[in-house]
């Protein structure tokens, strides 16, 4: 997949991935893995720059004996998947476009 | 690699990175070891699942070259005034002197033009004064004295009008010559303060 589409669809999924409750790294990766390709480090980088623009919440819970880190999402985070959701209906206009077979006259 | 290995690696390959930086990303790749721990993995598979150390290692790098970077500079720049601020009674004392200094040679040249302009005014003022004198002896009978202040007020238009162009030309020179300097410490100076950009 083209490199910059990449980049800013993994935003987003990992959005999605905390969306209908928090999750934690491990899972997340789990959950994303079947549709793109994540790494580790890049995740760590995504949920770093989605903390630092407000679109999850971070805490550390006990688990086992050791701490986790769960990611929660927020309102902006919510709205940038809706943002997402909008620019892609209009994608999705556009790749009928190129698909669309030339018309007989 | 074991757990720990991972680790050890990490921290080697990252030393210069501030150590917030490093154990902040460290708990989140031992976290994740665990994670694959918990879910059946063998501690070599999990590290494995990671991914190789020395990619992490530079991919992090590739992320926070820009910032060291950019705390480099600031360091550099905070440190260099302090330097400057606590140096300055002495490079102070000594750019005053060094100002002084050749703003005396500056003012020494001009006063050897303005000595020559002296001249010039001298001999320009000697030629017509020459002239009566010389017409005023003819007059009064002295022949050879006579003659002999037209030859000299003569030589001395002479001479003023070659003073009058040296003056003309040197006079030139010196400004130039002022100016040149001027922009030169210019440079100097802005060049310096590129270097420690």
């Amino acid at each position: 997949m083209d490199i910059q589409l990449k980049r800013g669809i993994l935003d987003v999924c990992v959005l999605a991935a905390i969306k209908d409750g928090e999750s934690y790294g491990y899972k997340i990766i789990k959950d994303v893995k079947p549709y793109i390709e994540l790494s580790e480090s890049t995740l760590y980088t995504i949920l770093k720059r989605l903390e630092a623009a407000k679109m999850l919440t971070v805490r550390s819970q006990e688990h086992d004996g050791r701490l986790r880190k769960y990611y929660h999402i927020t309102a902006e985070g919510l709205r940038r998947i809706e943002e997402f959701k909008n620019e892609w209906k209009k994608i999705m206009g556009i790749y009928q476009f190129i698909t669309k077979e030339k018309d007989n006259d | 690699m074991t757990k720990q290995e991972f680790v050890s690696r990490l921290r080697q390959g990252l030393w210069d990175l501030p150590k917030s930086e490093i154990d902040e990303r460290l708990t989140f790749y031992i976290e994740m070891i665990d994670d694959y721990i918990e879910n059946g993995s063998s501690e070599e598979d999990a590290v494995a699942e990671i991914g190789s150390v020395d990619e992490i290692i530079k991919q992090i790098r590739l992320e926070t070259a820009p910032q060291m970077n950019k705390k480099r500079e600031k360091r550099f720049k905070t440190s260099t005034i302090v330097l400057l601020a606590v140096s300055s009674p002495l490079w102070a004392s000594l750019l005053i002197a060094a100002i002084a200094v050749i703003f005396s040679v500056y003012v020494s040249v001009w006063a050897c033009v303005v000595s020559l302009w002296a001249c010039f005014a001298a001999c320009a003022a000697c030629a017509p004064a020459g002239v009566v004198l010389g017409f005023a002896y003819i007059f009064s009978g002295n022949m050879l004295t006579g003659v002999a202040a037209l030859g000299l007020s003569a030589f001395s238009a002479g001479l003023a009008i070659f003073l009058f162009f040296g003056c003309k030309e040197l006079t030139r020179l010196t400004i130039l010559l002022g100016k040149k300097a001027f922009t030169l410490t210019g440079h100097f100076f802005s060049k310096k303060e590129n270097e420690n950009d």
